[in-house]
């Protein structure tokens, strides 16, 4: 009898992981959100769980007990949480595994300890891995932080030990002005937390952001796949992603990747994760986190090692051995994603709502498509902004992105704006076909202006002037009174198969 | 002759559109063949029209264009995903509000005048009309022989002085065409 795997997630991933689903010979099931109800995903499915979550405070995909109750009620073997929602919740996964329902991710005591960040790091240092230096608990007084500081290097930052939301946080560039910032960052803590503990840590002022992609088994086999580029972001989530980076040697990424490895193997880890490192512009580079899901930009890595990670993770969770050996591991060519949020750039990236009147995607073998929209979809504020991804491969760097130009001048959607004019500014900048580019690019760099192209702007004057030129001739008698030959005859010789 | 002009002589055709960031353009949408945008004839394939949206072709690029806001003679269109915002004046109304120059002198009306003594034999155009550099207004008989006089700007027709068969003497005024060239 066909495996029956059940998706807490909605769009892209959805559609993803009943790929995968199919391909292993399995029933992909999911759930119909009344939020979302005509969503591209449910057409792919073998069978449609309504989640009546219409008067509920959270949509299904957040509702651990509804979901564990229709999985034990529709006979359910697995659950992939894809990305997001609660696929990276330890208390969602632990009830799952009460209930006899194989979770496809990791332990919900992995997944907890990596959520801890305090915990994530402890392990990191006894696998040996770099952490941004820092002192390990709160300095005595502004003489040792000085002192501290001196020793790691200006600039600093400083952070209130109980502290969030930036109060008791200080950045500073160099031992002028340490003091001062001590006292301040002190007096904010202890007003604000009770508790005026104040640690330091060295500032990377304009870091990269990498990660190492991971496959591990339940028998101790764990290998990496290569970094994934992560840099371009805004408001702390990724834009643009590429694999590889060319900011990693060679020597690098085996260091790193073994450094990765050692990090799973130490921590006993399964499935596909990610660790995530940030760079220094001298490239050195300090351990951030782990993730424990797949994530949303897997398919450059994908793209790059051929390997089907959720296809993987399926495996892995049905406890089969990860046969894949670090040596088969080979990174051909390039890719790059471009994530497609209904967002205006030309406008702090505000979010979109609405009716997607038009979508076209480009098509070609090096192009891959991951979406849950097309023609006539609507964008609902209930969910994230990622409409699609565009992943494009090539044989180089400097090909790919050419390529990926190509690809977003062919895409076309009409009725929301959205992130791909902004995508295209970024390829288009020295910085990222230098590949210098970091995590502030869009702070120190990006202006809206940077969207704007004059032959756009031109045929923009030109179309703006015929939909008014259209009503002014008809007004002046001039031209028949429907709207669609306004232009008459250059319009109708000017027309042309599309 | 053969001598094709950018501009026909419609002028009700002649539009202005101007960018929020003080950007502007002059367009002419023809009867037939391409637009003139600044003066330039530009090949623009017209591919697909809907409701308030355009897709044109050009120079191998496409562009997809949509009105996405309308209040009088404002327009915001998106092309290609980028938003744009024009106002849009008939060059009447642009000419009217004194609007053609960034100068400080805003007048822009050319005057043509009689080079030679002699007598009108031939006016072509007509009031109101566009008229393109070069381009002759009227035909000035003297000492036999017919001279054609031209446009020196392009602009609209905005006076004749002179009608049929007039005699005219040496500068005196002919033609005043406000300039469309900024």
């Amino acid at each position: 009898m066909k495996k029956r795997l059940l998706i807490a997630n909605r769009s892209e991933i959805a559609i993803r992981i009943i790929r995968s689903a199919h391909k292993m010979g399995m029933y992909a099931i999911v759930f119909q959100s009344d939020k979302e109800p005509d969503a591209l995903y449910l057409k792919f499915a073998d069978e449609i769980i309504d989640a009546h979550d219409a008067d509920d405070e959270k949509p299904i995909f957040l509702n651990p007990n509804k979901i564990v109750a229709f999985a034990l009620e529709h006979e359910v073997d697995l659950i992939h949480p894809g990305y997001g929602f609660l696929s990276e919740n330890p208390d969602f996964v632990a009830l799952c595994i009460s209930k006899k329902l194989n979770f496809i991710g990791p332990s919900p005591e992995l997944i907890r300890d990596m959520g801890l960040k305090t915990v994530a790091k402890k392990m990191a240092i006894e696998a040996g891995l770099p952490l941004v230096p820092g002192s390990e608990g709160p300095v005595a007084d502004v003489l040792a932080a000085k002192e501290y500081a001196a020793s790691i290097g200006y600039p600093v930052i400083l952070k209130a030990s109980a502290g969030g939301g930036g109060r008791g946080m200080r950045i500073v560039e160099n031992s002028e002005t340490i003091e001062r910032n001590f006292k301040s960052a002190y007096d904010e803590a202890l007003a604000a937390f009770g508790n005026g503990d104040i640690f330091i840590e060295k500032y990377l002022q304009n870091p990269k952001h990498l990660e190492f992609q991971i496959l591990g088994d339940k028998h101790g086999n764990v290998i990496h796949l290569g970094e994934r580029e992560c840099s371009l972001q805004r408001k702390h989530q990724k834009i643009i992603e590429e694999a590889p980076s060319a900011s990693v040697t060679e020597t690098m990424r085996k260091e790193m990747g073994t450094m990765a490895v050692r990090f799973a193997q130490k921590i006993g880890y399964y499935s596909a994760g990610t660790i995530e490192f940030i760079m220094d512009e001298d490239g050195s580079y300090y351990f951030m986190e782990m993730n424990t899901r797949i994530q949303v930009e897997h398919p450059v890595t994908e793209m790059i090692t051929g390997v089907d990670l959720v296809d993987w993770q399926i495996r892995i969770a049905l406890d089969e051995v990860l046969t894949l050996k670090q040596e088969d591991i080979i990174i051909k060519g390039w890719a790059i994603e471009c994530r497609v949020n209904a967002e205006d750039p030309q406008n702090r990236f505000t979010p979109q709502t609405g009716f997607i009147d038009k979508i076209q995607f480009p098509q070609d073998a090096s192009i891959r498509i991951e979406t849950g929209f097309l023609s006539g979809s609507m964008v609902t504020p209930y969910f994230d902004s990622m409409i699609a991804k565009i992943i494009v491969h090539g044989e180089s760097r400097s090909k790919v992105i050419n390529k990926t130009m190509e690809a977003l001048n062919k895409f076309n959607i009409i009725g929301i704006k959205t992130t791909a004019p902004f995508c295209k500014a970024v390829l288009q900048h020295p910085y990222f076909k230098d590949a210098s580019y970091t995590t502030r690019w869009v702070d120190l760099v990006y202006s809206p202006e940077m969207l704007e192209d004059p032959d756009d702007e031109m045929i923009g004057a030109l179309a703006a002037t015929i939909m008014y030129a259209s009503e002014y001739l008809q007004l002046q008698g001039d031209i028949p009174a429907y709207e669609n030959d306004a232009l008459n005859v250059w319009v109708l010789n000017k027309r042309l198969n599309y | 002759m053969g001598t094709s002009y950018k501009y026909k002589r419609d002028a009700s055709r002649l539009f202005i559109a101007l960018r929020d960031n003080g950007k502007r353009y002059k367009i002419y949408i023809p009867r037939e063949s391409n637009p003139v945008i600044d003066g330039n004839e530009q090949e623009i394939d017209f591919i697909e029209q809907e409701d308030f949206q355009y897709t044109f072709e050009w120079n191998g690029k496409r562009f997809h264009c949509e009105l996405v806001a309308r209040d009088q003679n404002k327009a915001t269109v998106h092309v290609n995903g980028v938003e744009y915002k024009f106002s849009l004046e008939s060059i009447f109304s642009y000419i009217r509000k004194g609007m053609i120059s960034d100068a400080e002198d805003k007048n822009t009306s050319v005057q043509i005048k009689a080079p030679m003594p002699g007598k009108i034999i031939d006016i072509f155009l007509d009031e109101g009309d566009l008229v393109n550099v070069g381009e002759p207004i009227l035909t000035l008989e003297a000492m036999k022989m017919q001279n054609e006089i031209t446009a020196d700007c392009n602009g609209v027709i905005q006076k004749i002085r002179v009608n049929h068969e007039q005699s005219v003497m040496k500068d005196e005024l002919l033609v005043e065409i406000q300039s469309i060239d900024v």
